[in-house]
């Protein structure tokens, strides 16, 4: 029972794969019919990249653990009819009409074509004949051969990379990254260059709380009316060196609030 | 006078506390380009997106040592868009994993007599500056490259000169506290930007 599940799961996950595969393909084929004028060979690459990175998986899926032994399985054809199968036609998207007796040895076969299977019994009567000793010799030349070609690869990558590392512009700078971090954080080097005495300004709508800063931040001499819009310059600035007077100003407006005639500052 | 973190307060229904997640970099003028072809590509098909705006922050000083800190942004370039007022708060001391800096974000949109109002509550301008650049989207990310201005005479903003030669890159989130997984997704998105951009998490408070 067991197996049976587990048969299903492996069919419908290689079923998933080779569908996923088709549509690469389809793509592919697209690509190089129709777009053969303006393909650039990294596309290419990437396409065979991407079937290659498929066929692994399908690979993964057949050797996984939970996939039963496929090859104990025998696919009979239960019933041959020359006539159209709409069923099969849908399922192929229209690639076979009918499931004859012609169709099912192309599509049900398990053995290599004949050509192939003379190179395949050539290679195995090849390789028989090598002695052990020698067949290791040959597999330790090539993994020489190897390696060797891919630390040349690697150099030429790393020296071309530091050559054009140095033709490279900085594209940015670390002091302007904390100079901007630290003005937007909390206003360094945008405190308004006011020079001393220049005064700060006075909001016009709140007559209470103006004549309380007027009082207050014994600097300003010359109240100005402000623009109209909203923008008050800094009063208490943590730069500034008024070191008591800009702490007690809110509670002044509160005292203020309470007792109308109260003036807490010395002028 | 800073809100307590946002682990210790009771959840007592209304709004969630939402969290920004932040990281920044910035990039040099010539370099603009590249950098915004790069977000074009990376980033949500939009309409390349600009934006000119002017931010005042304003502080109450309380009783304590650390005033409390207010961000007011109105739009300059865009008519009929409500002022932008913003609380921050200090960056959440997590653990060295978190690859973004964490900070508390109330978000509100108000009208346009938001300055009186803050003055009225006792707030005071500390400083200002406008702000020039474009924004970008992808999902819940908001990357922005912009360049500080100062503004050299209070009130006019008219008369403004840039602050450095860069732009400053911000990468943020604004999403509900405890998502972590934000802040990976932020530096898979970081990595794409190298070498260009290099975003990270920069403590204000190194900077002071």
């Amino acid at each position: 029972m067991r197996e049976e599940k587990q048969l299903e799961l492996t069919l419908e996950a290689l079923i998933s794969q080779v569908a996923d595969l088709k549509n690469s393909l389809v793509s592919f084929i697209y690509k190089l019919e129709n777009e053969y004028d303006r393909l650039t060979w990294p596309s290419v690459l990437d396409s065979f990249a991407l079937l290659s990175g498929q066929l692994n998986t399908l690979n993964k899926v057949l050797k996984h653990e939970k996939t039963p032994l496929l090859r104990n399985q025998v696919i009979i054809p239960l019933v041959l009819s020359p006539d159209r199968d709409e069923e099969i036609m849908r399922q192929t998207e229209g690639r076979v009409p009918v499931f004859s007796h012609e169709v099912v040895p192309d599509h049900l076969r398990t053995k290599p074509d004949p050509e192939v299977e003379e190179q395949e019994k050539q290679l195995i009567t090849d390789a028989a004949r090598i002695s052990p000793d020698g067949a290791q010799k040959q597999i330790q030349s090539l993994n020489k051969m190897c390696s060797n070609l891919l630390e040349k690869i690697s150099k030429e990558e790393r020296e071309s990379e530091s050559g054009g590392l140095r033709q490279n512009k900085q594209t940015f700078n670390p002091t302007d990254t904390n100079a901007l971090v630290a003005a937007v954080a909390f206003g360094k080097g945008l405190s308004n260059r006011r020079p001393p005495g220049s005064g700060g300004s006075v909001q016009s709508g709140q007559p209470g709380a103006g004549a309380i800063i007027a009082g207050a931040s014994g600097m300003q001499q010359v109240p100005m009316s402000s623009a109209p819009a909203q923008q008050q310059p800094m009063l208490a600035g943590v730069q500034m060196a008024q070191a008591g007077q800009p702490g007690k100003m809110p509670s002044g407006i509160k005292t203020n609030i309470k007792s109308a005639s109260m003036h807490p500052y010395q002028r | 006078m800073e809100a307590p973190p946002v682990t210790m307060m009771p959840v007592t229904g209304g709004t969630i506390n939402m969290m920004e997640y932040l990281l920044q970099g910035s990039v040099l003028d010539q370099s603009l380009e590249s950098l915004l072809h790069r977000l074009r590509g990376l980033c949500d098909n939009m309409e390349p997106e600009t934006f000119l705006d002017h931010e005042m922050v304003f502080l109450l000083k309380g009783q304590q040592a650390s005033p409390f800190v207010l961000r007011a942004r109105r739009s300059m370039d865009k008519s009929g868009m409500p002022w932008h007022l913003r609380y921050l708060g200090q960056p959440e001391i997590g653990d060295k994993n978190r690859h973004a800096l964490v900070r508390n974000c109330v978000d509100i949109a108000t009208s346009d007599n938001l300055t009186d109002f803050l003055v009225e509550m006792g707030f005071r301008m500390d400083h200002e500056f406008v702000a020039k650049g474009h924004v970008f989207r992808k999902g819940i990310m908001k990357i922005v490259v912009y360049k500080i201005f100062r503004i050299l005479m209070p009130g006019n903003t008219d008369s403004i000169e840039p602050l450095s030669l860069s732009y400053l890159v911000e990468l943020n989130v604004v999403a509900p506290a405890g998502q972590d997984i934000v802040s990976d997704d932020m530096r898979n998105f970081a990595e794409q930007l190298k070498p260009l951009v290099h975003l990270e998490k920069i403590d204000p408070k190194r900077l002071m």
